[in-house]
């Protein structure tokens, strides 16, 4: 992995330090990572999900995105999944697909670790 | 035998530079310039002038003991420490009186080796030199570390055009006649300059086959073409040089085979790079020509970048754009980006905008990052396999509409601009403007790109040579 996408995993343990943190090396100097557990929020009936991504090797300047979660996830409201989540797939995985891209990514300060806490807030909150 | 130690100085930092040796008051002044050492494929090296010292007369610069004047004992030091912090090379400036011609006078030679064995020691590393400059000259002492002594061969000032600056004007080979037509607007001069040149051509398709025909017949004296991509039937029409039977050899084995029954195979195609090499050698005979077929964002491609004198964006992926900018800044090498857009709207199928464009990457000035164009999500999607893109985008991948005369207009200006910036870069070299070029409308769209004074590629990566990675891929395991 490159020096960067190291820093980001390494982040990334810290900030989620109650889930197991899994790189796995693309062979280009990205690599695909999986957080496991994570709680999606009181929104959802299902209270656990992983939450699986590729962070590129050109990371910080390529944005994490976008970022996968378990396919069952059901809304406790029974509402369908709005606006930008869909069903998708991730490798051979089938998975719910959360587009949420970073508008004037700032490579300085825009980590893995905070776009994937962003993100994951804004699931929560949907 | 070693090849040039060659000196590369951002234009902002010549000003100042110029600024505070040539007040007007005919005196002599002093400074120092820090700068990143790359070692070049030649066996020579490039200094690139990171870091402006400027020494305050009467306090930093006073009256010699031996010479006229003589940098302070602690400016020395406070100088030289910070370029060994940083791995730069030290380079202490003066000047001289004159303009087009200057030399170290045999004070300043003694004075080099009173001193510069000790500086080595302290740098431990990169080498010493002096330089001194005369309103339109440079001269340079450079000492290496491992004991051997150069004299500089040039320095290019890094803007909106390349001014070339040595200790004594050259006096140009002979041209060879057939550049007779264009050595009358650039002079034997001109001409030389451009047959010294590497050239770099990034992306070999519709509108980098054409960059590298023009700037093959120009005279250019070395291209570096690198492409992954093959020729086939769809790029045919686009692909300057290619002929019908660089697809024969393909449609021979499928004749054979029954028609195609079987399928495909591209393996008889040539690459691009290939029939790039052979328009370049029909061209100019004499041309040396490197075909790398490769990708951009290895790192072992992208170090060419480091030894060009000018590059040629001509891929259309967000990957290449973020290494070619970089590379701008990096290593001050001017690059120019050239494209061409046809935007249909996919529901209707209407023509909703057509452009061609020309994007002068100039180093520390301009940049790509700063203005928006390389997407943070489309460098996300390059970096998965097709398959997956497909999976995450919803929709088929529908290549982009592409006509030979649109990339014609954005290549010709590029290439003008860079033959001009070489041949004759005494003329105005104001503010860069980027160009859209539209078919019909007579007046070209023109954009003056905003620099971010914080931004990490054009500001705080200019000059950094091989002190700092490029986004390239590694193999490396972590």
């Amino acid at each position: 992995m490159t020096p960067e996408v190291e820093a980001a995993v390494a982040e990334l343990v810290s900030a989620f330090p109650k889930a197991t943190v899994t790189a796995t090396s693309t062979g280009d100097g990205g690599a695909d990572v999986t957080i496991d557990p994570v709680d999606p929020g009181p929104a959802y009936n299902e209270r656990e999900t992983w939450v699986r991504f590729n962070i590129g090797f050109q990371y910080p300047h390529a944005d994490v995105y976008p970022i996968f979660v378990r396919p069952d996830l059901v809304r406790a409201d029974g509402a369908d999944h709005p606006e930008g989540i869909a069903l998708g797939s991730v490798g051979d995985t089938r998975a719910l697909q959360l587009s949420r891209r970073s508008n004037r990514l700032n490579p300085a300060s825009d980590t893995a670790a905070l776009k994937v806490t962003k993100v994951l807030h804004w699931l929560e909150t949907r | 035998m070693m090849g040039p130690i060659t000196l590369r100085i951002p234009r902002s930092m010549m000003v100042e530079l110029n600024d505070h040796l040539f007040p007007g008051d005919g005196d002599e002044h002093g400074a120092v310039i820090g700068a990143a050492v790359v070692p070049t494929s030649d066996g020579g090296m490039r200094l690139l002038a990171q870091e402006l010292f400027l020494a305050e007369d009467g306090i930093d610069y006073l009256p010699g003991q031996r010479g006229y004047r003589m940098l302070t004992a602690d400016f020395v030091r406070r100088c030289a420490l910070a370029c060994a912090d940083r791995e730069l090379a030290y380079l202490p400036i003066h000047n001289h009186g004159g303009t087009d011609q200057v030399g170290f006078s045999q004070p300043d030679m003694a004075s080099h080796e009173r001193g510069y064995p000790a500086l080595l020691d302290i740098l431990d590393g990169p080498p010493v030199g002096a330089l001194v400059f005369a309103q339109r000259a440079v001269a340079g002492d450079i000492w290496l570390p491992d004991g051997r002594r150069h004299e500089l061969d040039h320095a290019i000032v890094v803007g909106p055009t390349s001014a070339r600056l040595q200790a004594r004007p050259s006096e140009p080979s002979l041209v060879d006649p057939m550049y007779d037509r264009q050595a009358r607007i650039f002079g034997d001069r001109g001409q030389d300059l451009l047959r010294r040149q590497t050239v770099v051509i990034v992306g070999l398709g519709g509108a980098g086959s054409l960059v590298n025909e023009y700037v093959a017949r120009l005279g250019v004296g070395h291209i570096v073409g690198i492409d992954f991509d093959r020729l086939d039937e769809t790029n045919y029409p686009r692909i300057v040089g290619a002929r019908p039977p660089d697809l024969e050899g393909r449609r021979s084995w499928l004749h054979w085979i029954g028609g195609g029954r079987l399928g495909k195979s591209d393996h008889q195609l040539p690459y691009k790079v290939d029939i790039a090499q052979r328009v370049a050698r029909e061209a100019n005979p004499t041309i040396s020509y490197d075909a790398i077929v490769g990708d951009i964002t290895d790192d072992a491609v992208a170090r060419r970048l480091g030894d060009a004198d000018a590059i040629f964006l001509a891929a259309d992926s967000m990957q290449a754009r973020l290494v070619v900018n970089r590379a701008v800044h990096q290593y001050l090498v001017p690059a120019w980006q050239v494209g061409a857009k046809v935007q249909v709207n996919k529901e209707t199928g209407d023509l909703v905008d057509v452009f061609s464009v020309v994007r002068h990457l100039v180093p520390g000035e301009t940049c790509m990052w700063c203005n928006g164009l390389i997407s943070s999500s489309m460098l996300a999607e390059e970096a998965v396999s097709a398959e997956q893109r497909r999976r995450q985008r919803y929709i088929d991948e529908v290549a982009a509409p592409s006509v030979i005369t649109l990339n014609a207009v954005a290549t010709a200006h590029a290439v003008n601009d860079y033959l001009f910036s070489v041949a004759t870069p005494e003329r105005n070299s104001g503010e860069t403007k980027w160009v859209k070029y539209r078919p019909g409308i007579q007046q070209p769209a023109v954009e003056i790109p905003r620099t971010d004074p914080s931004c990490s590629e054009c500001c705080s990566s200019r000059a950094a040579g091989d002190g700092q990675r490029l986004p390239t891929k590694t193999t490396r395991v972590a």
